[in-house]
């Protein structure tokens, strides 16, 4: 398998970037190319140029400042999980990194680059929906933030516009719980489900929960009855919103796993998430 | 600015060797170990990184060489299976693998022998930071168990 030919750049700046991509219109980004370069030699993808992010300074670096984790868009999952400063303000962010993939990709893969691709099955883009993270992103015409929100529109797609480049990923650390689990068949295959949940617990009862689910579903999506379902409600007091959660979801079916088999597994997932949202508010 | 090209000239450093080649920018690290510098230790299985067989080590951490452009690898380190072994001479980890059993076929030994040197340099493994490592390499004539032990052996042989 050879990928087609294709132009390489590797510009020093993130306006150049936006420059070469503006000037192409079948130019894409390479970040870590965990993704991207499977894609060419499957021959899935077939840019013209590939504007490789590599050389760009200002990409890499994890900083937490008031209630903030900010990590260039070029940082790797290698570096978010071996993180001591992740691990310190949010370890349960250090533990998802581990749930990608194998060593070997994590040592590649990045952040941004997981961000932009919005892999049904990916891991980051449901951890940001259920933070409420953000991106930065920069374009020709100026930076801009996007909620995770405003930015997964479907599998594979965002709301980027084609000349922009993520700069960094912003999770809110703020006290928040925060869980994220996920369901493999094998050790660092895709997940068939993964489930991320942050909430706060105050006198025992859930509040402000907001959860998010990848993998089994066609695309990343939160799931607003369960999060209803939950408010205010002791994590014991859960029944109607695992019922809302197994109803309001649309469960994909494939070779790797029937919609049943997968609604299952995110179901044994919110249980898990449920029980040791049950454990910290006894702790508490 | 930088104008976009098909070629790119690469600076790298194998196994303690310096290598300036012009390469197409679509050649994976992997095709140029082998088919540029005839490092033929590293194999190429599935070319789309599922197998990690092609794995070997960029500034000392493991990464699937077939997920790589060259020109990504550029100004980096890599060492191939071709670094382990002084002369005819093995080193500790390959004389696990071969008191083990750890290789019927061989195909799929470079990686693993990779990987697990990137593991055994960080310090000292349990067997299970072993399997968790070893979960990105695929197998078909072991059945796994002999070649974490043989792992396992030269992670013990290292400490002592």
């Amino acid at each position: 398998m050879k990928s087609p030919v294709f132009a390489y750049a590797a510009p020093n700046t993130v306006a150049e970037a936006c420059s070469l991509l503006a000037n192409d219109e079948d130019a894409k980004l390479l970040a870590g190319g965990q993704s991207l370069v499977p894609l060419l030699a499957l021959r899935l993808a077939a840019p013209t140029t590939l504007v490789d992010l590599r050389l760009v300074p200002a990409l890499t670096g994890i900083t937490y400042d008031q209630g903030v984790l900010r990590l260039g868009a070029m940082t790797t999952h290698r570096a978010i999980e071996r993180s001591p400063l992740v691990q310190d303000v949010a370890p349960a962010i250090a533990e998802a990194a581990a749930l990608i993939a194998h060593p070997q990709v994590r040592t590649r893969g990045t952040i941004g680059g997981a961000v932009a691709h919005a892999d049904a099955a990916a891991e980051w883009p449901a951890v940001l929906l259920a933070l409420g993270g953000h991106v930065e992103v920069t374009g020709t015409t100026g930076s801009r933030s996007i909620s995770a929100s405003d930015l997964f529109m479907g599998p594979f797609m965002t709301s980027l516009e084609p000349d922009e480049v993520i700069t960094s990923v912003s999770l809110p650390i703020d006290g928040r719980e925060i869980w994220v689990d996920e369901h493999q068949r094998r050790h660092g295959d895709y997940g068939l489900s993964i489930l991320a949940m942050t909430y706060q617990l105050s006198d025992g009862f859930l509040t402000d929960v907001r959860l998010a689910v990848a993998g089994a579903t066609g695309s990343v999506t939160r799931a607003p009855e369960a999060e209803a379902a939950l408010e205010g409600r002791a994590p014991a007091d859960s029944s109607d919103a695992i019922t809302a959660l197994a109803a309001e979801l649309s469960y994909t079916s494939d070779i790797h796993g029937s919609a049943d088999y997968r609604r299952d597994i995110t179901t044994t997932l919110f249980q898990r998430a449920l029980r040791a949202a049950g454990e910290r508010s006894g702790q508490a | 600015m930088t104008q976009p090209s098909e070629h790119v000239s690469v600076q790298v450093e194998v196994n303690g060797r310096r290598y300036q080649r012009s390469v197409m920018a679509r050649l994976t690290l992997s095709d140029f170990l082998r088919d540029e510098l005839g490092l033929t230790g590293t194999k190429v299985g599935c070319e789309h990184g599922v197998c990690g067989a092609c794995t070997v080590l960029i500034d000392n951490e493991p990464a699937r060489s077939c997920l790589m452009l060259t020109v990504q690898a550029n100004g980096k380190q890599i060492r191939t299976v071709e670094s382990l072994a002084s002369g005819r001479e093995m080193s500790p980890l390959q004389a696990c693998f071969q008191k083990h059993h750890a290789l019927q076929c061989g195909f799929c030994t470079a990686g693993f022998l990779m990987s697990a040197t990137a593991l055994l340099e960080e310090g000292q493994p349990t067997r299970e930071d072993i399997v968790e490592t070893l979960s990105g390499h695929y197998c078909r004539c072991t059945g796994y168990s002999p070649i974490i032990d043989a792992v396992e052996e030269a992670a013990a042989k290292e400490s002592s």
